[in-house]
């Protein structure tokens, strides 16, 4: 099972590449493949974060609820 | 205390018949065989009785708040004790006055007197207690309850499993429950626009200070959970007394919180009491800011500028790990020329040493061999002083002795040298006469002559 995730998941695992990359320990190969993870990684947060910046969403939980019925009913 | 005696009944009978003033044109006839006084009208009765009750004592009460309610114009709640109850009503005006909240089981103690309220035709009457002063009966005691449910959640371990769920970072969708024209709401969006935050926002209205408010609360939480997109909720809610915060530290809110999917984070606005929301939540918080601020642990803006930078630093780390291995590549493969080169200079370089050092050390026996030539030069010198002298005396005395026999000397002095054609003297005369012509040299010069005889 692969854990979820999340944007402090991403950060962290994006601290624990660059560690390594910075130790000069890595070979080329697993030198690309972080860089490459990384940069996934990076791309994730900078989406997450926009989800957070594009405008302020304010709505009552009945019209969440609302919401989410119509769409399940849609996909269902 | 003195006991007022209760009502038992309006009054004397001649009071009655003033107020009603003779008998009604509609009087019914009284009941046949009855002792009773009467018929009267209702209405007068009913004055009497206000006024009679109006005439007790005004007195203090203490007792437990139940059923509160907001009229037009009065506030009415019931007052209980073990043994009784009372009918209580309060001057809207008095109570807002006052700035507490009433709740459901309260302790309270009330000033005022018995009232009653004689009705109309169109109206029903009703008796109340009306009340001109309250105070909370303290918070003490409220604190002992509290103190006392504390324990029991304590017991039940419901103030763990919200600490124990992951609060995200950086949430997409965040509920909040709080009254709808409250200053908490204000004061929620301020703090998630302190944090940069725009995603969004779920609001669950519901009243946060009356008997209503808990089971309010806990169904609005309980929906927020619901929903799976919302990761976190906030509960909140301006200051107060303890008494106005009652409603959370309602035992089925409580542990209804304690067991949500998601972290509450409280913030109940109470800065020197706890309420039992805040023990079972996930955080606890003073300010309905500050929760939006830990819903929001991180900084939008600087966490833009923080993950520009991991992605440079990502960038840098590739280009490097590259450029650094074309490097060692290229140096790797010009290698054998580049050590013959390298050992070729440092040949030339021993050389120009080596040259150097010969040439130092020549110098050096060049130097020496002078200084010994001149010290030999020096001692020689001194040991052929002697000789030298000698040798000058002898030399001296042979070159008088050639000079002696220099024949240019014999010359001068009036002898002539015969010498035949080839220069050679001509030493006999057999010679001469052989030589038929000779050559006479004089002093002064050289002449020929044949040789006749």
């Amino acid at each position: 099972m692969t854990e979820e995730r999340t944007y402090e998941s991403a950060v962290s695992r994006i601290e624990e590449v660059i560690r390594r990359l910075d130790s000069g320990d890595a070979g080329l190969r697993e030198t690309l493949d972080l860089v490459k993870e990384g940069r996934d990684l990076v791309e994730y947060c900078a989406a997450e974060l926009d989800a957070v910046s594009s405008g302020l969403e304010e709505l009552r939980l009945e019209e969440l609820v609302t919401r989410l019925d119509r769409a399940g009913a849609e996909t269902g | 205390m003195s006991t007022p005696s209760p009502p038992a009944t309006p009054g004397r009978l001649d009071s009655l018949k003033r107020v009603s003033a003779g008998p009604h044109p509609t009087s019914p006839d009284a009941i046949p065989e009855s002792e009773l006084p009467g018929p009267y009208p209702v209405g007068a009765y009913a004055a009497q009785l206000k006024r009679r009750l109006q005439e007790f004592a005004r007195v203090q009460l203490a007792g437990e708040v139940w059923g509160f309610r907001a009229g037009r114009a009065r506030v009415y709640f019931e007052l209980r004790d073990a043994r009784g109850a009372l009918p209580c009503s309060m001057w809207q005006s008095d109570f807002d006055a006052l700035g507490v909240t009433l709740a459901d089981g309260l302790r309270v103690v009330v000033g005022g007197g018995c009232d009653y309220y004689p009705g109309s035709s169109t109206s029903s009457p009703s008796f109340s207690f009306a009340v001109s002063e309250l105070r909370v009966a303290g918070e003490g005691d409220l604190l002992v309850q509290l103190e006392r449910l504390r324990r029991r959640l304590a017991a039940d371990g419901l103030f763990e499993p919200q600490k124990l769920l992951s609060r995200p970072l950086l949430p997409r969708t965040i509920g909040v429950v709080t009254g709808e024209r409250g200053k908490a709401r204000d004061d929620v969006l301020a703090g998630l626009g302190r944090r940069g935050w725009a995603g969004r926002l779920v609001w669950a209205f519901a009243p946060v200070q009356d008997r209503h408010a808990a089971p309010r609360i806990a169904a609005a939480l309980r929906e927020l959970a619901a929903v799976p997109e919302v990761e976190v909720v906030i509960v909140a809610r301006g200051g107060g007394s303890l008494a106005d915060l009652f409603a959370f530290c309602d035992e089925a809110l409580c542990r209804t919180v304690a067991l949500l999917r998601v972290p509450v984070i409280a913030s109940v606005g109470h800065h020197t009491d706890r309420t039992l929301i805040d023990d079972v939540a996930a955080v606890s918080c003073s300010t309905p800011t500050h929760a939006a601020e830990t819903a929001v642990a991180i900084d939008c803006r600087a966490a833009r500028s923080d993950v520009a930078a991991l992605a440079r630093r990502l960038d840098g780390q590739a280009r490097r790990a590259i450029v650094d291995r074309a490097r060692t590549l290229t140096l790797l493969s010009r290698a054998p020329g580049h050590q013959v080169a390298r050992h070729r200079r440092r040949l030339h370089q021993l050389l120009r040493e080596l040259r150097a050092s010969a040439n130092r050390a020549a110098d050096e026996r060049r130097t020496l061999a002078s200084t010994h030539l001149l010290v030999l030069g020096r001692v020689a010198a001194r040991a052929a002083g002697p000789e030298r002298a000698r040798r000058r005396g002898e030399l001296e005395r042979l070159a008088l002795a050639l000079a002696a026999h220099d024949p240019d000397r014999t010359l001068a002095r009036g002898y002539a040298l015969v010498e035949d054609a080839a220069g050679e003297p001509v030493g006999s005369a057999a010679a001469a006469r052989e030589a038929e012509t000779v050559g006479l040299r004089f002093r002064d010069g050289r002449v020929t002559a044949r040789v006749v005889e």
